[in-house]
């Protein structure tokens, strides 16, 4: 059944994508909708799926089931005019060690039909601190992570497939590599990027996707997910309390207690009952904290692992 | 497809340099040492006389070495399917699968480029690499030709190479094959090479046993004539091996086509070797 995409607003758009890598399934129904122009993080740990659902949007890998649309097209009807619009950065990148930086970006670009503004490439390559004429067997893990890098901005792409981009990298460069994806998104690419680094997902990406075990099992904008997973309260009372009450109101977990004066809780869901349960108690003083990304990402695979 | 060629072709550049020259010399050799074995016939007839029957069936009629086709055939010819063959061989089997396992087909193949195109610029770039070793070794047999007693065109000579030639490609395409098949270069390698070792055996001692005779037409080395292509040139056997290399190579493109491509490393059986382990366990 032919389901129709929204190839206006979307530039990768799956829906129920499969994928078996013989008995064990590595999809299990992916459905994600990356909108033109935006920066998307993808997280989920080693082995949900992050690398599988790129390498099918890009015709590496055939998906058993399901449909994925990339910049309006099929991908696995026209994967040449898929991949000419489209920067790629495999999570594991293996480069002809024979051949110098400069010779493997000149054979790479004429891949493209000479597509690369050679003067920007060398421009990207100062930014990226990388000497084009070093031969790659001779480049650390993270210089040829700069090769990569270079080898999918250079042809300016309309969408930036990467995975893993910051992998090998220092600080530093993280946040230079993190800033050039950030301005290949202000000339208009669309982004879409996979990572455990949370921070960095937290950074730049405006909605993050998190993958589990095959399954998208949320999509949303980064702050919104941050502001309405799970909050962390602490709360000071006048006088010791009994806290059996609050502890009865769905969705709250107490972290910590002590001389029932202050109590720290974890709450999941809207805060109104809550609120409201507090109305009978002595407060003092209320904070909330919202998680970071990484706590929110942990809370999924926590989770998960309760399921189990 | 023409990038693809020329980087492959760049990248074989020492394999062809290096076999061509080191077989040019060999041959060289072997055109200038024809007079000497002709002067020295009596000796050599004597001691070819005394070689088991075993022996002389891997090197076809010995009793003929004093004529250029043969001599050329028994000093050369007859074992270069095994020595070009390990050429054909591994070339063959890595080169789709080599870079595969290395890891760089899942970038290349990011790039605008279709898997047939890249698929024929790779094989296209075998081919052309067995061609210039062939066309190098042969240099070195006709540039010595004209100080010897071997009156032979240069055509002619080129003969005994397209036979040769024939024999790259078929197995060159059937590790090709092999390694779209199996999950790992080195197996596929293996079992092409095994193929060509147990040709050659079978070939060479049907001349002696006559129970091998039948195993020795579906053997592809059969149909290889080296030297002997001097003086008939068997273009039906010919385009025989050619048009099996072709059907092997466009088998291979299919299951290219149609195939994932794995980040890196070797692959695996699809099947489950769980049932064999719990026996295994259950008996120990």
């Amino acid at each position: 059944m032919d389901q129709t995409f929204d190839e206006e607003t979307y530039a990768i758009e799956t829906r129920a994508l499969v994928k078996f890598y013989g008995r064990v399934q590595a999809l299990r129904g992916v459905d994600l909708a990356v909108k033109r122009g935006e920066i998307f993080g993808f997280l989920g740990p080693n082995g949900a799926g992050k690398t599988t659902t790129i390498r099918c949007l890009l015709d590496l890998i055939r998906p058993n089931g399901g449909q994925a649309r990339v910049l309006d097209l099929d991908p696995q009807k026209n994967p040449i005019a898929v991949r000419a619009r489209v920067g790629y950065l495999p999570g594991e990148l293996h480069l002809d060690e024979n051949l110098t930086v400069e010779s493997a970006l000149h054979y790479l670009n004429r891949l493209r039909s000479g597509k690369a503004d050679w003067d920007f490439v060398r421009h990207i390559a100062g930014r990226l601190e990388l000497d084009l004429k070093l031969s790659i067997k001779n480049l650390s893990k993270g210089n040829k992570q700069k090769v990569g890098l270079l080898q999918a901005l250079m042809h300016r792409p309309e969408l930036l497939l990467l995975d893993e981009p910051t992998f090998g990298l220092d600080p530093l460069m993280q946040q230079k590599v993190l800033r050039m994806i950030c301005e290949a998104q202000e000339q208009g690419a669309t982004v879409f990027f996979s990572s455990h680094i949370l921070s960095e997902v937290q950074e730049i990406a405006e909605r993050v996707g998190i993958i589990r075990k095959g399954v998208v099992v949320e999509v949303a904008q980064t702050e919104a997910l941050i502001s309405r997973s799970f909050r962390r309260i602490r709360i000071r009372f006048k006088q010791p309390v009994d806290t059996r009450d609050l502890r009865q109101v769905p969705g709250v977990e107490v972290l910590s207690q002590s001389d029932g004066t202050s109590v720290l809780m974890q709450v999941e869901g809207e805060m109104d009952r809550l609120i409201k349960s507090l109305a009978n108690y002595p407060v003092l003083d209320f904070e909330t904290e919202h998680p970071s990304l990484e706590e929110i990402f942990l809370a999924y695979y926590q989770e998960d692992a309760h399921q189990e | 497809m023409f990038t693809v060629l020329r980087y492959s072709l760049s990248r074989m550049r020492w394999q062809i340099l290096g076999w061509g020259l080191a077989l040019a010399l060999i041959g060289a050799y072997l055109i200038q040492f024809f007079d000497t074995m002709v002067e020295m016939r009596g000796q050599m007839e004597q001691m070819l006389s005394n070689f088991p029957a075993e022996m002389m069936a891997f090197f076809g009629d010995l009793s003929q070495i004093f004529t250029p086709p043969v001599y050329l055939h028994v000093e050369f010819f007859s074992y270069m399917p095994m020595i070009l063959g390990i050429f054909a061989v591994l070339s063959g089997s890595g080169l789709l699968a080599g870079d595969e396992e290395q890891g760089t087909l899942d970038l290349i193949l990011a790039y605008p480029i279709s898997r047939s195109a890249f698929f024929a610029g790779r094989f296209l770039a075998f081919t052309l690499a067995a061609l210039l070793i062939l066309m190098i070794t042969w240099l070195g047999f006709i540039i010595t030709l004209p100080g010897t007693s071997i009156d032979l065109s240069v055509l002619e000579m080129a003969l005994p190479f397209l036979s040769l030639f024939a024999v790259l490609m078929l197995f060159g395409a059937l590790a090709l094959f092999f390694s779209m098949l199996l999950p790992a270069r080195r197996m596929a390698a293996m079992l092409a090479g095994l193929i060509l070792l147990a040709s050659f055996f079978i070939t060479s001692l049907a001349r002696i046993d006559p129970d091998l005779e039948l195993w020795s037409d579906f053997s592809p080395l059969t149909y290889y004539q080296g030297g002997e292509a001097i003086t008939g040139m068997d273009w039906v056997w010919f385009a025989a091996l050619l048009g099996f290399s072709l059907l092997f190579a466009l088998l291979a493109g299919w299951r290219f086509l149609r195939r994932d491509i794995r980040v890196a490393g070797e692959g695996s059986w699809r099947f489950s070797l769980r049932p064999f382990r719990m026996a295994k366990q259950a008996g120990g």
